[in-house]
C-alpha cells in the first residue's frame, strides 16, 4: 500500500472516531439506559461501601452490550481505534528509529499488537453480545 | 549514519522558540501516546465483564478508589482532556493537512510571517478551542458530580 | 545629510558575551562552550560578533560565511535558541546581554559552527529539483503565463539555508526523511506547468520518510529567513497526493514556443 492510502484511511478513522467515540462518551452520561446517570452511585452496606447503580454498575453496562446496536457501534469503534492508535505507533516508531530492517521490525510488532487488542476487545464484545460467558 | 548533532525526539516536547503550531504539534503526540496505551488498559479492564457482575462491581470500585479518594476521576478527567484535545486538533490537522483552509501560493513580504500558519489555521485553533473549553469542562463536571448540564 | 546618516556609527553601545558552541571532531574532544566577550557597534550583525571573535580573540574559531546580506545562505546558526541567518541577526535588535551561538542541529558538524550540509543537498537531489520533460535537448523555450508562474514563485526564493531541517521536529529523530526544503522544491516543480515529472517523483515523496511523515508543526516556515513557507508547500503537496488516491493526477505540460533558429536569436 502506497504511504499516502495508509495515511488517508489515517485521516477517516481519525474522523470515525470522533463520531463513534462521541456516542461512546454520551453512552455512559446522557444515552446510559439507567435513570440516576452518574458514573457509580454508591450505597452503605454495614458501613461497607458498595457500588448500587450508576452507568458503570454491571446491569446498565451489561444492558448496553447485550444490546445489537451498542455492540456493533463498540466493534466499529474498536476497530478504527485500533487502526489509528496503531499506524500512529507505527509511523512515532518509524520516525524514531528509520531503517529498512528497523521498519520491518516495527511493522510486523505492531501489526501483531494490534491483532491482540482487536481479538481481545472483540472477544468481549461478540461474548457479550449472547450475555457473557 | 548516526549524527552527532542530532537532536532527537526530546526536541519533540521542548518547542519554546517556534510558536502555537510546534505546541500543538508536541501535546497532540504526547496525548496520543497516552490514549494509545489507556486503549489497551481499557481493553484488559473492560473484558473483565465477562467474569461476572460481583468482579465488574468490585473491579469499578477500585477503579474509582485506585489509590484514595477522587484518584480515580482525576485519571478520567486527564484522559477526557486528552481525548478531547487530540480529538479536536486531529480535526484541524485533517483539515489543513490536506491543503484545505490554507492560502493559496502567495508573494512573500518582509518580515516574512508565514500565512500557512495564520488566517484560517488560526481560526480554526480560536475556533476549536472554545469546543475544547467547553466540552472538557462538560465533561470534567459529570464526571465529579453525575450533573449532565 | 551623511553626517547625520553616520551619528553614532562606530561607537562601541555595549559589551555582550558570546557562548558559542566549540567542537571539533579531528580532535576528538567533548563539544564545549567558550564565551567571548564582544564590543558592539550599531548596525553589527552577529556574524560581525563571529569576525570579531576571529580577528581579535580566537582565530581558531570556524564559521562558514559568504554574501554577508541574506542572499547566499551559508551562515544558519541557532542564535539564542532559534534557526536564524547570522549576518541578518542584529545584536542590539536580540536585546540581550548574553548571546548562545550553536551549530544548526540534525547536520553532522565540519567543526564548531560550520555543519555539513550534504544530507540538505542529497535531498534536494532526489525529489529532481528541475523541469523533467521527454525531450532530450528541446529547441524552443516551453510557454508559461505570469499566472501560471505566481503558483509556485514563491517556492523558488529557497537559499538553501538548511535552517527548515534544524527546526523540524521530524527531521530530529527521523534521519531518512527527506525534509520540508525538499518537499516544498518537489511542489514547486510539481505544480509548474512546463513539468511532467510527477509519476516519476511520485516514489520518492510518496514513500515512508516522505511527505507524510509532516506533522505540520510549522517550525521551518517559522524559522525560514526568506518567508518561503515550506509548510504551505507540503500541505499542498499533500492535497495533490491526496487526490491522487481516487483522480490519477495528470500534468498536461505546456506546449513550446515557435522554434529557435539559432541559440543567438534567443534575447
Amino acid at each position: 500500500m502506497r504511504e499516502s492510502q495508509i495515511m488517508f484511511i489515517q485521516y477517516m478513522t481519525g474522523l470515525l472516531i470522533l463520531v463513534f467515540g462521541s456516542f461512546h462518551f454520551l453512552l455512559i452520561s446522557a444515552l446510559a439506559p439507567t435513570t440516576d446517570k452518574v458514573l457509580y452511585s454508591y450505597t452503605y452496606l454495614n458501613g461497607i461501601r458498595t457500588l448500587a447503580g450508576g452507568t458503570l454498575y454491571y446491569s446498565t453496562v451489561k444492558a448496553v452490550y447485550t444490546s445489537l446496536m451498542w455492540g456493533s457501534v463498540f466493534e466499529l469503534l474498536l476497530t478504527f481505534l485500533v487502526f489509528h492508535i496503531f499506524n500512529g505507533f507505527r509511523v512515532i516508531l518509524s520516525e524514531q528509529f528509520p531503517g529498512s530492517k528497523a521498519e520491518k521490525i516495527i511493522t510486523y510488532s505492531v501489526l501483531i499488537a494490534a491483532m491482540i487488542v482487536f481479538i481481545w476487545g472483540s472477544r468481549t464484545i461478540v461474548l457479550m453480545l449472547n450475555g457473557g460467558l | 549514519m548516526t549524527i552527532e548533532n542530532k537532536k532527537g525526539w526530546i526536541s519533540w516536547f521542548n518547542p519554546f522558540k517556534y510558536g502555537t503550531d510546534r505546541w500543538m504539534y508536541a501535546l497532540h503526540r504526547l496525548t496520543g501516546i497516552v490514549l494509545g496505551v489507556y486503549l489497551m488498559f481499557h481493553v484488559v479492564e473492560t473484558s473483565r465483564i465477562l467474569e461476572g457482575a460481583v468482579t465488574w462491581n468490585s473491579l469499578m470500585v477500585w477503579l474509582d478508589y485506585p489509590f484514595g479518594p477522587h484518584f480515580g476521576p482525576l485519571i478520567l478527567s486527564a484522559v477526557l482532556l486528552a481525548a478531547v484535545y487530540h480529538a479536536l486538533n486531529g480535526l484541524r490537522l485533517t483539515i489543513v493537512e490536506n491543503g484545505l483552509m490554507l492560502p493559496k501560493p502567495y508573494r512573500p513580504e518582509y518580515p516574512y510571517k508565514p500565512r500557512s500558519l495564520r488566517g484560517l489555521n488560526n481560526f480554526l485553533k480560536i475556533f476549536l478551542g472554545f469546543f475544547m473549553i467547553a466540552i472538557s469542562a462538560v465533561g470534567i463536571i459529570y464526571i465529579f458530580t453525575g450533573a449532565i448540564l | 545629510m551623511q553626517e547625520i546618516a553616520l551619528k553614532g556609527f562606530g561607537e562601541v553601545v555595549k559589551t555582550v558575551t558570546f557562548r558559542v558552541k566549540r567542537y571539533s571532531p579531528e580532535n576528538a574532544d567533548m563539544p564545549r562552550y567558550m564565551e567571548y566577550k564582544v564590543p558592539v557597534q550599531r548596525g553589527m550583525t552577529i556574524l560581525d560578533g563571529i569576525l570579531y571573535i576571529k580577528e581579535h580573540l580566537d582565530h581558531s574559531l570556524s564559521a562558514r560565511y559568504s554574501c554577508r546580506m541574506g542572499i547566499c545562505g551559508s551562515c544558519g546558526m541557532i542564535i539564542n535558541g532559534k534557526e536564524k541567518l547570522a549576518c541578518q541577526t542584529q545584536i542590539l535588535e536580540l536585546g540581550k546581554d548574553l548571546i548562545k551561538v550553536d551549530p544548526m542541529g540534525n547536520y553532522e558538524i565540519v567543526k564548531d559552527l560550520v555543519p555539513d550540509l550534504s544530507k540538505l543537498f542529497r535531498n534536494h537531489q532526489k525529489v529532481k529539483p528541475y523541469v523533467l520533460r521527454e525531450e532530450e535537448s528541446p529547441t524552443s523555450e516551453y510557454l508559461q503565463t505570469p499566472e501560471q508562474r505566481e503558483e509556485y514563485a514563491m517556492f523558488t526564493d529557497c537559499i538553501l539555508c538548511g535552517m527548515c531541517l534544524s527546526a523540524c521536529p521530524t527531521n530530529a529523530a527521523d534521519e531518512l526523511y527527506l525534509g520540508p526544503q525538499a518537499l516544498a522544491q518537489g511542489f514547486r516543480y510539481i505544480s509548474d506547468n512546463r513539468d511532467l515529472g510527477f509519476e516519476e517523483r511520485l516514489n520518492v515523496l510518496d514513500s515512508k520518510h516522505g511527505v507524510w511523515r509532516c506533522h505540520f508543526s510549522g517550525a521551518c516556515s517559522e524559522v525560514c529567513p526568506k518567508g518561503v513557507d515550506p509548510a504551505l508547500g507540503i500541505q499542498l503537496l499533500r492535497q495533490l497526493l491526496t487526490e491522487n488516491i481516487f483522480v490519477k493526477h495528470k500534468q498536461k505540460g505546456t506546449t513550446r514556443g515557435p522554434e529557435r533558429k539559432s541559440a543567438s536569436g534567443v534575447s
